[in-house]
């Protein structure tokens, strides 16, 4: 099972383990984070004093005629809100500041974790469930970052110190506030829940929606020349009710909830106006302090629905942190390892493969004990059918997978022991579409040899003739490939990738054929600048079409992990039944 | 706007949403009375206060208290009735709004013809239908609030003055602060909102890149160079960021700072007046209040203008989506499909894509029904135009092409393209099962005839050996097949269609060649009985046709078999000789 553990297997899932490692992994932002949180309360402390100075206004001034009290009721007001307002902006952003910088390291360390890990769990991952790791699950940290966190904070320390205010201001009418705030704390429970099913319902559905517009855009002309438009758009509607009833299910959860808490914000009122009236006219409470109560009434009530909300954006970042931390747990299996040395150069780019066995889990073995001497030069042509193990001896020699048994060697270093640079030095692959990268011409040329000057690029156009294509294109070398070099036909895409592996010099070329034809023109130069690449290197080509076969050194078949037949294609024509079978099916498609 | 990188008129914009509105007036209508309802209990809640305070508290008539505090409850009991009856049918009006655009925009893109889709990218239609309209749906949900909050301001100075014309002008002077603040802070966020989103998107585009071409990645050793261009975009996010945290970070506390400096003038100013005699202190806690209550209804007020613009101009866009004309459409009369042979014919013919020059220019042409018929030509010479014009995938520009002799203009889209099948180079399949994406070509058809069909396409034996057979979900979420198995799947499809005419636009160039021999055999089969019209891009194809027509720059250079070609036609020669060159490996 070792190649078989992917991105989706594992999640972080105990809480206090997550959270510590978190915690942990923003070690470095623990000053500026106390820092805030210790400008959060004083900023809330001086908030909550402002009304007890118009406790003061109230009872020391008005009711004494004292104006000048009023007057300085007022001024030391004004004070107090200038200093919430100096150290609330520190805390609010102080803490942004260390969700934001967390975030920018969590990204760089999730990625680089990633793009270390092996080949393998690539091709075992969806990609779309790996790339989801850096946008989607970092972005609901951002949410959270961004906004959550320091509601969370503010709210929070706001409820607490309003709860010990009302308490240190009058016991039963924060008694009486209490028992209307437990039922309101009920009800956001109720509500929390109810709300988190509706959005996930919400989340779950538009995801289909989009998938719906999607598939619908793409496959539009399929739609159009089968007349299935109406077929289609009576497929997306249902798609599209189905999440239309999955809003207003959240949309009636929100349409009872604010109601109710706005109900109980005025029975609160009217509970501290009878309580405390009631007081005030018997004398055992001032009419200052009574208003202070009705101030504070205010606040108490919106944090409370504010955690209510916040909770939500909370459990997301937690989900997203526990997704996080699994997939920085998935260890590469292909690594350097300690002592790893250098090839000697120049690399001669001889490669061995000696009784290699292999296969992508234990189980399935596909190649069995195959042994392969390449000579330094030379262009050997793997052929076999689909899922023969033609491309599995291609990936082993750029050590994408190391075999369960058996070695495989550059110049008779174990692959293994080579650092990882002293590898990719050696080796360039030449894929199958080319694949290009977004950036200029020169950006992917320049790929695997990033030292390379634009004379040495133009050098190495014209040794494979295609420097007159390149000059023709609008902006050069500066022409910017977009959408994976979409613009460009699939030839002129195997130029530039033919170009690249040039540019990074390898001594050992892995090129896998395209299967798919290309016009005629650009054939020709393709196979030009083939032949001015793999001049002097070593070449195992994994081959497709005859003339591939043809124009090789050597020709290996595989058939079921072994190699069957091996010489030259003139002589694998009279002695290899298997390969003639295959000439004959080539040439039938040639016709 | 041009934040935006587009310049739009907003008018048509204004007009789609106004329009939307009218168009579920008994949600709008309800929504907007329980607002102002609940705008009305909203206001009148503070009075009641002030008078128990007055009456009871300081007046000292402890008989009110009960029936006024009785009163209060009453008051909150409407108000929180009116609010949720505000909630829940805006809500339903703009998700209804929202749903119902949607469906229409998905219609309407469907039928818009291949010159549209041609030029506009997916990922722009998506964002018409997705954030655009979650714009407008976000403008829908808060307007009856929005009038309700600009009634109450409104209602609420009126209040103020008349309780204390000094102490309300100066109260009231926090309620053009409180909108400015929260039009400024929307403002500036939304703007950088939109550029984390972008930028969002670029950070997606280097991880998905990285991750496609890890193998490119890794062979070349640049693990740290994509590091890097990750960092940069990461930086790039970060800097926006922590510019809105800054910017939060400064207006935000001023929504409670700015009431909190209305208190004060309340105790100072109210205070004094008090001391005066001139205001009670029932009126003194009012004014209080009532500058609480403000707060929110004057933030939501501010986004919802910062915000307006933004919405028009998606509604615009969507709004210019929807007025696209579909060009390709059914005859206002249509003329019945005669029984024939699927002969095809082109008269005159005259075709240019929207942008550039002719592409085909006076191409005549008779495709005899039942055969085999092979467009060869370079890259680019016309010979893909000639098969999409056939289904009408385009029209002509001049001349005309018929069917059976019936100008294909003059027919039903449906009566044509149930008869002209047309199987194109990359195979589309559809996130379902492979039964469901055969039945594609005939939605009527019975299992068995799918099984014949795809028999007929030798995709039988493949898809009975997957897990589930003909229930085996494929497309974007389900199996992967071969490139052979999506081509056969869809000849399977067009099989089912039964059509007159056939067209397969090479479909065999994405396959090795032991598949493509396999796929050719099926070919023979299903194009038996058929007009048979077929795209070359490799001569092996040729095998397949008894007729080879010849384009050369958008023009007929020769009809005939392969061989008279040869010898009549020397630019045929040349084309495939070169062609012939390679595929024989006959280059040096």
């Amino acid at each position: 099972m070792r190649y078989m553990q992917h991105a989706g297997d594992y999640v972080v899932e105990d809480r206090r383990r997550l959270l510590t490692r978190a915690a942990r992994l923003g070690r470095n932002l623990r000053f500026p984070a106390i820092g805030a949180l210790a400008a959060a309360v004083v900023g809330t402390a001086a908030r909550l004093a402002g009304p007890l100075t118009v406790r003061a206004g109230i009872d020391d001034g008005i009711a004494q005629g004292d104006k000048a009290m009023v007057t300085r009721a007022a001024l030391v007001f004004i004070v107090l809100l200038l200093i919430q307002y100096v150290f609330v902006v520190i805390s609010r952003y102080g803490i942004a500041w260390v969700g934001e910088q967390y975030l920018l390291k969590l990204r760089g360390i999730v990625f680089k974790h990633l793009i270390r890990s092996d080949t393998a769990f690539f091709s075992r991952s969806k990609s779309g469930v790996l790339v989801s790791r850096m946008t989607s699950d970092i972005e609901s940290l951002q949410e959270f970052a961004g906004d959550g966190a320091v509601m969370a904070l503010s709210n929070t320390l706001t409820v607490i110190g309003v709860a010990v205010a009302m308490v240190l201001v009058d016991v039963p009418m924060a008694l009486a506030t209490f028992a209307v705030v437990a039922v309101l704390i009920a009800v956001s429970v109720v509500f929390q829940r109810q709300a988190a099913k509706a959005y996930e319902q919400v989340r779950e559905r538009i995801g289909r929606v989009l998938a719906g517009l999607q598939e619908g855009i793409a496959g539009v002309r399929v739609v159009q020349a089968f007349t299935q438009e109406q077929v289609q758009a009576a497929s997306f509607g249902r798609v599209n009710e189905a999440h239309y009833r999955a809003n207003m299910g959240a949309a009636s959860a929100i349409s009872w909830y604010f109601p109710t808490v706005g109900f109980l914000r005025v029975v609160a009122l009217a509970a501290v106006l009878a309580i405390g009236g009631t007081r005030v006219m018997s004398g055992s409470l001032t009419f200052g302090t009574l208003v202070v109560f009705l101030l504070y009434l205010d606040w108490f009530f919106q944090p409370i629905v504010n955690l209510a909300n916040v909770y939500n954006l909370l459990q997301a970042a937690i989900a997203a942190l526990g997704k996080l931390f699994g997939l920085l747990d998935v260890e590469a299996e292909i690594s350097e390892r300690p002592g790893a040395y250098d090839l000697a150069t120049p690399v001669t780019g001889a490669v061995t493969l000696e009784d290699v066995t292999f296969g992508y889990d234990d189980a399935v073995t596909v190649l069995h004990n195959v042994s392969l001497e390449i000579p330094p030069g030379q262009r050997l042509a793997v052929v076999g059918e689909t899922g023969a193990g033609k491309s599995t001896i291609a990936k082993l020699v750029l050590r994408f997978y190391d075999p369960q048994q058996g070695v495989v060697a550059i110049d008779g270093a174990d692959l293994r022991d080579l650092t990882i640079d002293s590898r990719t030095d050696a080796v360039a692959l030449i894929p199958q579409d080319g694949f290009l990268f977004n950036g200029t011409l020169m950006d992917n040329l320049t790929y695997g040899a990033p030292e390379a000057t634009v004379d040495d690029v133009w050098d190495v156009l014209r040794a494979m003739g295609i420097d007159q294509w390149i000059r023709g294109l609008p902006d050069g070398l500066d022409t910017e490939v977009r959408e994976r070099g979409s613009r460009f036909s699939s030839g002129e895409r195997q130029l530039i990738a033919l170009g690249r592996a040039f540019l990074s010099d390898p001594a050992i070329i892995v090129l896998d054929e395209a299967t798919s034809n290309l016009d005629p023109e650009t054939e020709v130069e393709v196979e030009g600048a083939l032949r001015v690449l793999l001049a002097g290197r070593t070449a195992v080509v994994i081959a497709h079409r005859l003339r591939s076969a043809e124009r090789a050194d050597r020709v290996i078949m595989i058939d079921d992990g072994r190699i069957i037949a091996d010489g030259r294609h003139s002589e694998l024509v009279e002695t290899s039944p298997e390969y003639r079978r295959l000439v004959e099916v080539w040439e039938r498609g040639i016709a | 706007m041009s934040r935006d990188g587009t310049t739009v008129d907003t008018r048509p914009g204004l007009w789609l949403l106004v329009r939307t509105l009218r168009s579920y007036p008994r949600d709008a209508t309800i929504a907007i009375a329980g607002a102002l309802v609940w705008m009305g209990a909203v206001v009148a809640l503070p009075y009641v206060t002030k008078t128990i305070i007055d009456q009871s508290i300081v007046g000292g008539r402890r008989e009110v208290m009960a029936p006024l505090i009785a009163l209060l409850i009453g008051i909150g009991f409407v108000q929180a009735v009116a609010m949720g009856v505000r909630r829940y049918f805006g809500f339903r009006l703009s998700y209804r709004a929202e749903a119902d655009l949607r469906d229409r925009m998905f219609g309407h893109i469907q039928r818009l013809a291949f010159s549209f889709h041609d030029v506009t990218p997916t990922g722009q239609l998506m964002a018409r239908s997705s954030s655009d309209l979650s714009q407008i749906r976000l403008i829908l949900m808060m307007l009856p609030i929005v009038i309700a909050n600009i009634a109450m301001f409104f209602t609420v100075i009126m209040v103020l003055i008349l309780i204390d014309p000094v102490l309300g002008l100066v109260a009231s002077l926090t309620a053009p602060a409180l909108v400015l603040n929260a039009n400024t802070l929307a403002r500036r966020i939304i703007r950088l909102s939109f550029s984390v989103q972008q930028k969002l998107a670029d950070l997606a585009e280097v991880v998905e890149e990285s991750v496609a071409g890890i193998e490119i990645v890794k062979a070349y050793g640049q693990e740290r160079r994509e590091e890097q261009r990750l960092n940069e975009a990461a930086l790039a996010i970060y800097e926006d960021t922590i510019q809105i945290a800054r910017y939060r970070s400064r207006f935000a506390p001023l929504f409670e700072l700015i009431p909190s400096f209305g208190t004060v003038a309340v105790l100072w100013v109210g205070g004094i007046r008090v001391i005066d005699g001139a205001l009670s202190p029932g009126e003194f806690v009012a004014f209080t209040q009532y500058l609480a209550v403000l707060v929110l209804p004057l933030m939501i007020t501010g986004w919802f203008f910062a915000n307006l613009p933004r919405a028009t101009a998606s509604a615009s866009r969507i709004e210019r989506l929807l007025s696209t004309d579909p060009v390709i459409e059914d005859p206002p009369e249509p003329v019945p499909l005669p029984a024939g042979p699927g002969e095809i014919r082109f008269e005159g013919v005259r075709f240019s894509y929207p942008e550039g020059g002719p592409v085909l220019e006076g191409v005549d042409l008779l495709i005899p029904g039942g055969s085999a018929v092979a467009l060869v030509g370079a890259t680019g010479s016309g010979k893909t135009t000639i098969a999409n014009l056939v289904p009408r995938f385009y029209d002509v520009d001049e001349g005309s092409v018929m069917l059976d002799g019936v100008d294909v203009r003059d027919l039903r889209l449906d009566d044509l393209r149930s008869e002209v099948a047309f199987v194109f180079q990359e195979t589309f399949l559809f996130s379902s099962t492979i039964g469901e994406n055969i039945l594609v070509g005939d939605p009527e058809a019975d299992d068995l005839r799918v099984r014949a069909a795809a028999r007929l396409a030798q995709a039988h034996e493949f898809i009975c050996s997957m897990p589930d057979g003909y229930d085996t979900v494929v497309g974007e979420r389900g199996a992967t097949l071969s490139g052979g198995q999506r081509q056969r799947i869809a000849l399977a499809r067009s099989v089912l269609r039964d059509p007159r005419i056939l067209i397969l636009d090479d479909a065999t160039s994405s396959v090795d060649a032991v598949i493509e021999s396999e796929i050719q055999e099926a070919l023979r089969r299903v194009m038996a009985g058929r007009t048979t019209l077929i795209i070359a891009h490799r001569t092996s194809t040729l095998a397949l046709a008894d007729l080879v027509v010849f384009v050369e720059a958008g023009r007929i250079a020769g009809v005939g078999t392969h061989e008279e070609l040869l010898s009549t036609v020397p630019r045929y020669g040349e084309v495939l000789a070169q062609d012939e060159d390679h595929a024989t490996g006959g280059a040096p």
